[in-house]
């Protein structure tokens, strides 16, 4: 994920603020939710 | 204590104290000044305390007293002190989460939990340190210190239910409640080398208690032996019909299971998570290999088993966690994400980073992950596997608790639901605490608790205190 992806999505969650005040956190934060989604594999009443 | 058997009283079980009140052989106040002398001495070095609640506690012990003497017994943990890690609430006592976000946070009643506890007779001792909202520690940004490890204060005591593993080992207090959404119940009861029981899914009622992961969040007892977790979790479970996800299912009767033995009991190994996995410290590996040389020798049958992997669970686990936390502090990150310490603040913004689609496939495969665990339960009546593939490590060390802390094999049971317990499998070259893991089928509490039991029983392990003063 590049930074413009990592700053639109920030941008589109609200994250602004978080963006200007801790950008370092919120690039760490979407890696870290990359990294996750690789690992897992891709059929609940009435 | 009125025989003059035990002179320290800070070692002396829920089950024993209980006893011992119930027989006026020991005035709940003289075991709750013992442990308030236990704590003015060592807490300042364990920071298991967010909020002691000594005045309080004083007056519940006189009453206990007095009851007692009336022969009024409350119920089977009368007089006996408890510590509620601090995203439970407790009446008119802040619950902060270990967070300035919610540092004046009040609350207004009991959680179902603890008036369980307190119905059942307990003393509620105070609030405990934890990962600050149980996701992000251990944090030295934080309005209170992080808890620390009894068996070497320099090491972390595993969390998020850090400060409840830290003071039960330590003999601070008894038991404590912990709440488990990712291990956090396992983790410090691994690492302080006590006894730490996630329930199934459903079986204790969370409500009253500060949601991390409405789907996977457990909450569940911590003491120092399988008896007295038995004790605990019998007063804690029940159908409460105001927490969605709590099951209307009958309970059993855990203590009666303690003593059955382990001759024929059907074990499957969990191999594949400590030596493929992740493969797990010599010491760990040794450890688990001869807690199942022990229950072959006491007449259990053990057949190894394959799960999915432990990276894919801890995905599974951590996508789902994540995007219901952010359902829960999203406005919060949004408005003051600097009043979160950084590691909450970036484990709980990874949530903004997940969409819609990315949690419902999760979910679909958590539900291939239960048929597994499901499968492997039916052809045997409990499971055996690793814990932390690692020992704590120094609290000061943020590389290596990047590195230890995701190297264990609790999530999958969060994923699944299965009932997990972890407990002391051996004490490390350099003195800290080695683990091993129970699991078993749904509602069926009682034979996790038998073959813990029985591994105690052969191995002495309860006997084993930290060497701090």
């Amino acid at each position: 994920m590049d930074e413009e992806t990592i700053e639109l999505l920030a941008l589109r969650a609200g994250l602004a603020r978080a963006l200007a005040d801790f950008p370092e956190d919120v690039e760490a934060a979407a890696k870290q939710a990359v990294g996750v989604l690789e690992r897992i594999k891709q059929e609940p009443r009435a | 204590m009125r025989d003059g058997s035990l002179n320290e009283l800070h070692w002396l079980g829920v089950g024993e104290a209980a006893h011992a009140i119930a027989h006026e052989k020991l005035s709940p106040v003289e075991l709750l000044e013992a442990l308030l002398a236990r704590i003015d001495a060592l807490d300042s070095k364990l920071n298991a305390f967010i909020r002691l609640d000594r005045e309080p506690a004083l007056k519940a012990a006189h009453a206990a007293e007095a009851e007692a003497k009336a022969g009024r017994l409350r119920g089977p943990l009368h007089g006996v002190p408890v510590g509620i890690k601090d995203i439970i609430d407790v009446a008119g006592l802040p619950t902060t989460c270990h967070s300035k976000i919610l540092e004046d946070n009040r609350a207004k009643a009991d959680a179902v939990c603890v008036q369980k506890l307190r119905a059942a007779g307990a003393i509620v001792l105070g609030k405990l340190s934890t990962h600050e909202f149980a996701i992000g520690g251990p944090s030295f940004d934080l309005p209170w210190p992080p808890a620390r490890n009894p068996w070497n204060t320099d090491h972390h005591p595993g969390g998020s239910s850090s400060g409840s593993g830290s003071g039960v080992a330590a003999g601070l207090f008894p038991m404590a409640l912990g709440s488990d959404t990712g291990g956090s119940v396992r983790n410090p009861a691994s690492c302080c080398g006590i006894v730490g029981l996630k329930p199934t899914y459903g079986l204790v009622s969370r409500r009253g208690v500060f949601p991390l992961s409405f789907t996977l969040d457990h909450i569940g007892p911590m003491t120092r032996t399988v008896a007295d977790n038995a004790l605990m979790l019998q007063a804690i479970v029940g159908h409460d019909p105001l927490d969605p996800g709590s099951a209307a299912t009958p309970h059993g009767h855990y203590a009666a299971a303690l003593e059955r033995p382990v001759r024929d009991l059907r074990v499957g190994f969990v191999r594949n998570f400590h030596e493929v996995d992740m493969p797990a410290e010599p010491e760990v590996t040794a450890a688990l290999e001869h807690v199942v040389r022990t229950l072959q020798m006491e007449g259990a049958e053990v057949r190894d088993v394959t799960l999915p992997t432990l990276g894919e669970f801890a995905a599974v686990n951590r996508v789902i966690l994540q995007s219901e936390a952010w359902a829960i502090h999203g406005q919060w990150l949004r408005d003051r994400p600097g009043d979160y310490g950084q590691l909450a603040r970036r484990r709980l913004m990874s949530g903004a980073f997940y969409s819609a689609g990315d949690y419902v496939q999760s979910q679909r495969r958590r539900l291939q992950m239960i048929a597994e665990v499901e499968e492997a339960l039916r052809s045997h009546d409990v499971l055996l596997c690793a814990s932390s593939m690692d020992p704590a490590c120094r609290i000061d060390e943020p590389a290596e608790i990047d590195r230890t802390y995701p190297r264990q094999a609790r999530t999958p049971f969060n994923v699944t639901g299965h009932p997990a317990l972890a407990m002391m499998a051996g004490v490390s070259a350099d003195g800290l605490p080695l683990s091993v893991q129970f699991v078993g089928r749904y509602f069926d509490e009682a034979t996790v608790l038998q073959a813990a039991r029985a591994w105690e029983q052969a191995s002495g392990v309860d006997g084993r205190h930290p060497p701090i003063v």
